[in-house]
């Protein structure tokens, strides 16, 4: 039996860097510190053993060396293919995955477009006020977390940076730091907040505009209630909000997927861009994949824009709502995709679900998933953070290396990829 | 072993005195050589301006906060969108570019040496990570420690043997170059929205001010033996009347290095601000050169501003905010727990406003007015006074009157009522144009004893070759033909490859990192320190044992180890 | 006058869009000009997409008429920059038309994509049909979108109409969806039939909705009734969250309480 310490779990924008794991014979048998959901993936099975191709209609095991020929050959083919995914891989592997939408010419895109891609919408008209969570640990006396419910998406969420963290500023965290939740419905979290607003779906961007007027000292306009919410509790909220020495605003998928999207989440941005004239306040958006952020990170430095870049034209152009994923599958704008490290059949609608399906479809995956079954081609890699190794950048931006606990013969992400845009490389004489 | 042969070149080298002598100059493995037979490779230079190759002492071009401005900027993407192409792969950007377009753009200009400006060790993961696509240039990195606890804690003890020690791990764990100070102790005070005013004022939380930061972490520096001094953002960036703070900083700094500077003061146009506000804002160049030019152990940058679209990024986040406040545009600001902060605005710099105008004028007036171009280096903290692509700009409006007085003529009119530069008559030198974008830097920066900034045996081949025949080209009338000869290198030279010819790059430059690791006695290393360990794990939201960044990140890279003192 | 006619040729993949942005009068000036359009990651001639027929000489745009027939539905980025003249579209037209456009006509008898007119100068668009989402709006990262001219929507039009709209017109005579002039600065946005949330963050211009506006925001002020071509209508200022510099007329509106 071995024990390895400080590894870090590849499930949640959380990123948490002080797991324990325990191995035995090549295999992780318990885990320590972990979240229930980091458990799991931990000690997760279905993995594949070699990559697969279906031939008429029936899966046939093929060796690495023709699934890489094979994919080159679907991908060159396409007059406008779409590389999906990369929030559950790192980096490194990103990085091929821009070099080899370049050649390629399609259009590259990650999971943001389905949760923060509006959050990301929102900063580029307005900007980001925020803080590393390490902040808001030492520093923060309100929280408020808005459309999202840590105790079941980010578990330890509350443990390691807000509610039961206790920091420099804070010797009793709990006792001393205020939580308001909204939401349209009154979540786990919700129970344990000082202050619960539930809000009308739908409702946000009236709330948020309605604190702001507030602020502004144009209280006399607000009616009695807003999207179910009383102007008692908006004023009282108001002032928390303005009288606390440090703020942090966490947002999720219920404000940004919420009607008006990105709107909503610019308002929320402004309205702590407003409560910085009074005290200091920050927001974060609660971010899902445990490398999402990182895919955005790369994507930028590599190509100009976070997500959704279209590479067809050779320059790089950016429209979200034109050049997403879900989009772009929708309308049946995309001729082969490949899948790198996500399951957009288990999440994405059925229109584009049914695209992937009529499409030459290419899936790097250590696992069997939803899209593997409307695939034509698997690859099957090591998974980051057991058996591959990689940087991550948490939902905060701290980038993080993501340790391996073991060797196995499963090829990197960044392996595979490299290997198929090598091929791609000879085969158009670059 | 590769050899190249550039023959008849016009060499400007002035950290080898050399003042525009044609010769050959031969190049084996990377390395300048007396002499190579049968190369593999001639270049004929001949009636070419052949430099050392550039070095940027302060910009911002890689890590979280230069990402952050591209991530928050689809619209500055709009400009410079270029498809991959031959070895080129695909850039976007103009203020804020991909680290390709970043990385082509200065090469094509011949530089060949960048230093990060700003990187919170923190998140120095993120910046060797862009480093590593930064592929035509030489990467160093200035290590943030203006509001780190750990270092503040020393100081406020008097324990400064103890703060070198902080140092010393952040540096080699961050893999940092050098010590950079923003705002020293305004960045904690805006963990709370506060600020401070100037270096006297006291840093809430902490017993002590940000003069006391700045002495001390000078005497630490130099206790390291690093090869930089420390890189100083003054406090009170950007306000009517700051000069004072400025003078009165540069008024304490202990001179204790005799081989280079003790102090590294950046942009320093952001600083020469006289006036009570913004209606009586006025140059106060002339007082700072002056303290400059009495103060052999400081050496500056000038922070120069030029008219147009760009974004202003920095450690300093309580002055974007402020901009903020005076822009309504948009505003990213992001605290680093326990050591600094940073921020982001975009900005329009317009010739019609006064205060940009006046802004202008400092830049240029600093440069005229500081004697020693040995410690004035040009530099437009880019982006912020500008993107890097106007330095040719600025090189020639620093050579030619009659090109500044054009321009002054189209600035806002009060502009003359505020400045001096209309009455300054001198004009720079191709000399002093050479010492101020290459050797100054290499001086400034500890960098001559690892073979940057000259063209002798022994240097690294790094080497730019205009295509300026200076015998021929009267700087102070033909200077159109100054900003295109050092707009685009014919040969652009990276450790004897060329790497850019007439502004196409080559895919691989030959990329190093420098880095220091100064040795330390085990009392001052606080890996092994408990106390250190504890309240990191404490109060970081990472776990000490993954915080440094590993070695793998760096690949290529080049490890200064100096023996520390303490 | 020039006659140029383009008609839309069948397509094995008929979804992939086309990108052909040098479907502009002007651009029919140059007789020796080679026209390209993209089809995902493959540049063509334009006559592998389209039947291209031309008839008569013209010393200027404003003589140029275009005439696009066919499936042009997924036909992007037509009209872009135009200047002068008239194109005429006899379908649908895809994403982006008339982007940047400065003056002329682009007349739509069927439907519009979204981004009808984004960043629009001048010229006028008229489409007799639906348009969808972001009609005469701004690029993403941009603070200012429509600035000048005119889009008529004879249908209804999605949501975020008018978006950052910072000068020119919008008249929408069916329904708008959500949030149409969200953002707004400068210009008039006229809304015939129904809409929901107008106008958040407005900080200037004018928006007219003669219909109901559902879920009107709470942080306009009510300024009491007025007429309007002798409709009565009530006029309010706001939006109040910012600095209030704008002005709705809503002939009916709901809360959400």
């Amino acid at each position: 039996m071995q024990e390895i310490k400080d590894m870090i779990c590849p499930f949640c924008g959380c990123l948490c860097d002080d797991i324990t794991l325990e191995i035995e014979a090549g295999k992780i048998v318990s885990t320590d510190n972990c979240c229930t959901i980091g458990n799991a993936k931990f000690l997760g099975k279905n993995r594949l053993k070699n990559p697969i191709k279906k031939i008429d209609g029936t899966w046939t095991d093929i060796t690495y060396e023709e699934a890489v020929d094979t994919a080159v050959e679907m991908l060159l083919d396409a007059d406008r293919p779409l590389l999906f995914g990369w929030s559950g891989t790192h980096g490194e592997a990103q990085c091929v995955g821009v070099h080899m939408n370049e050649i390629l010419g399609g259009v590259i895109d990650n999971t943001t477009s389905v949760c923060h891609g509006p959050s990301i919408l929102a900063i580029q008209e307005v900007g980001h006020p925020g803080c590393t969570l390490g902040q808001v640990k030492n520093r923060a006396d309100l929280i408020i977390y808005w459309g999202c419910n840590p105790i079941e998406a980010h578990p330890r969420h509350m443990s390691r940076y807000t509610t039961y963290a206790d920091g420099y500023f804070l010797d009793n965290a709990f006792r001393n730091r205020k939580v308001i939740v909204v939401d349209v419905r009154e979540t786990e979290t919700a129970k344990v907040a000082d202050e619960f607003i539930r809000i009308k779906p739908g409702g946000d961007y009236a709330v948020l505009s309605s604190l702001r007027a507030i602020l502004r000292g144009k209280s006399d306009m607000i009616p009695d209630s807003v999207a179910g919410v009383s102007k008692t509790q908006l004023m009282q909220v108001a002032d928390m909000c303005k009288t606390c020495s440090f703020g942090a605003l966490f947002f999720g998928v219920g404000l940004t997927m919420a009607k008006g999207k990105y709107k909503n989440v610019r308002n929320a941005i402004e309205f702590v861009d407003d409560l910085n004239r009074h005290t200091k306040f920050t927001l974060t958006p609660m971010r899902g994949h445990w490398n999402v952020y990182g895919a955005n990170e790369v994507m930028a430095w590599m190509t100009g824009y976070p997500y959704a870049v279209d590479f067809c034209r050779g320059v790089a152009f950016y429209n979200p709502g034109e050049t997403t994923a879900i989009d772009i599958l929708a309308r049946k704008e995309c001729d082969a995709c490949m899948i790198v490290a996500s399951d957009p059949a288990a999440h994405f609608p059925r229109a584009c679900v049914e695209q992937l399906r009529d499409i030459p479809l290419v899936v790097i995956d250590p696992f069997e998933t939803m899209t593997t079954t409307i695939a034509d081609l698997q690859i099957p890699v090591a998974v980051t953070g057991i058996d591959a190794e990689g940087t991550a950048y948490r939902m905060d931006g701290i980038p993080i290396k993501v340790k391996k606990a073991m060797d196995s013969d499963y090829p990197s992400d960044t392996e595979i990829l490299t290997r198929i845009y090598n091929k791609m490389l000879e085969v158009k004489g670059l | 072993m590769k050899t190249l042969l550039i023959k008849n070149a016009f060499v400007i080298d002035p950290i080898q005195h050399i003042s525009g002598e044609t010769m050959d100059i031969a190049v084996r493995n990377g390395k300048i050589v007396d002499d190579v037979k049968n190369p593999d490779e001639v270049i004929d230079a001949q009636g070419m301006l052949t430099l050392p190759g550039g070095i940027d002492s302060h910009t911002h071009i890689c890590g979280t906060k230069v990402n952050f401005g591209r991530y928050m900027s689809p619209e500055d993407m709009r400009a410079g969108r270029t498809s991959r192409k031959g070895d080129m792969h695909a850039t976007a950007g103009y203020s804020v570019p991909t680290t390709y377009g970043n990385s082509y753009r200065y090469s094509r200009m011949g530089y060949t040496t960048l230093l990060e400006g700003a990187m919170a060790p923190m998140e120095a993961r993120h910046t060797h990570e862009e480093f590593r696509y930064t592929p035509m240039q030489d990467c160093l990195a200035n290590t943030l420690f203006d509001g780190n606890w750990f270092a503040l804690q020393a100081i406020q003890d008097g324990d400064t043997k103890r703060l070198a020690g902080i140092l010393a791990w952040y540096l080699s764990a961050a893999k940092g170059f050098g010590v950079k100070l923003t705002n020293p102790g305004g960045t904690e005070a805006w963990g709370f929205g506060k600020d401070v005013s100037c270096i006297n004022d006291p840093i809430p939380n902490f017993d002590i001010t940000p003069l006391e930061i700045i002495v001390k972490m000078i005497e630490a520096n130099e206790m390291l033996n690093l090869p930089h001094s420390v890189h100083l953002h003054c406090n009170n960036l950007g306000k009517p009347g700051n000069y004072m703070c400025t003078l009165d900083t540069y008024d304490a700094i202990p001179d204790i290095n005799d081989k280079r500077q003790s102090l590294y003061s950046t942009h320093v146009q952001f600083h020469s601000y006289g006036g009570s506000s913004w209606n009586d804002f006025c140059s106060k160049a002339e007082d700072i050169a002056r303290s400059v030019n009495d103060k052999p152990h400081i050496v500056i940058d000038t922070g120069q501003v030029m008219f147009g679209k760009t974004t202003t990024m920095t450690a300093d986040g309580p002055m974007e905010f402020n901009l903020y406040r005076l822009y309504h545009n948009k505003w990213s600001n992001h605290d680093i727990e326990m050591e600094t902060g940073s921020g982001i605005i975009p900005v329009v710099y317009r010739k019609k406003n006064l205060v940009n105008a006046i802004m202008w004028a400092i830049g240029l007036e600093l440069a005229l007015l500081v004697d020693d171009p040995w410690r004035c280096i040009l530099a437009t903290d880019n982006p912020n006074g500008a993107p890097f692509v106007k330095y040719p700009e600025v090189m020639a409006l620093l050579m030619s009157k009659e090109y500044r007085d054009k321009e002054f003529e189209t600035l806002h009119k009060s502009t003359g009522r505020r400045v001096a530069l209309p009455a300054i008559e001198r004009e720079l030198t191709w000399d002093e144009i050479a010492v101020m974008t290459r050797s100054a830097q290499a001086r400034a920066l500890g960098l001559i004893d690892y073979g940057k900034g000259y063209l002798s045996e022994g240097a690294e081949a790094d080497i730019a070759i205009y295509p300026i025949d200076v015998d021929s080209t009267d700087p102070a009338r033909d200077y159109e033909r100054i900003i295109n000869g050092f707009s685009t290198t014919e040969y652009t030279i990276k450790r004897g490859e060329v790497v850019c010819r007439r502004g196409t790059c080559t895919l691989e430059g030959n990329h190093s990192t420098y880095w220091v690791k100064p040795h330390v006695s085990p009392a001052y290393d606080m890996s092994k320190d408990a106390a250190f360990i504890d309240g990191f794990n404490r109060y970081y939201s990472i776990r000490r044992a993954n915080y440094p960044v590993g070695e793998e990140y760096l690949g290529r890279n080049v490890c200064m180890e100096t023996e520390a003192s303490i | 006058m020039m006659k140029v006619i383009l008609e839309v040729k069948e397509r094995h993949k008929p979804n992939l869009p086309i990108e052909a942005e040098c479907i502009t009068p002007k651009n029919f000036l140059d007789p020796e000009r080679e026209f390209h359009v993209w089809k995902g990651n493959k540049e063509l001639d334009i006559t592998d997409i389209f039947h291209v027929r031309k008839d008569g000489t013209a010393k200027s745009a404003e003589q140029v008429e275009i005439t696009i027939r066919g499936d042009s539905s997924h036909i992007k980025r037509v009209g872009e920059y135009m200047d002068g003249g008239k194109i005429l579209i006899e379908g649908d037209i895809g994403m982006h038309c008339g982007n940047f456009m400065s003056a002329g006509l682009i007349e739509i008898n069927g439907n519009a994509d979204s981004w009808l007119g984004r960043e629009m100068h001048g010229g006028k668009i008229l489409c007799h049909g639906d348009a969808m989402d972001y009609a005469g709006s701004g690029y993403r990262g941009e603070k200012q979108g429509m600035r000048g001219g005119l889009i008529e929507i004879m249908g209804d039009a999605g949501d975020f109409a008018g978006e950052t709209m910072a000068g020119g017109e919008i008249i929408i005579h069916g329904n708008a969806g959500d949030m149409p002039g969200v953002d707004i600065k400068d210009g008039r946005l006229t809304i015939m039939g129904d809409c929901s949330r107008p106008c958040g963050n407005m900080s200037g211009g004018e928006c007219r909705i003669f219909g109901t506006a559902y879920d009107m925001l709470p942080t306009f002020r009510n300024e009491g009734l007025t007429a309007i071509d002798s409709v009565q209508i009530t006029r309010f200022s706001g939006d109040y969250m910012s600095r209030g510099l704008g002005t709705i007329y809503v002939a009916n509106c709901k809360y959400m309480d």
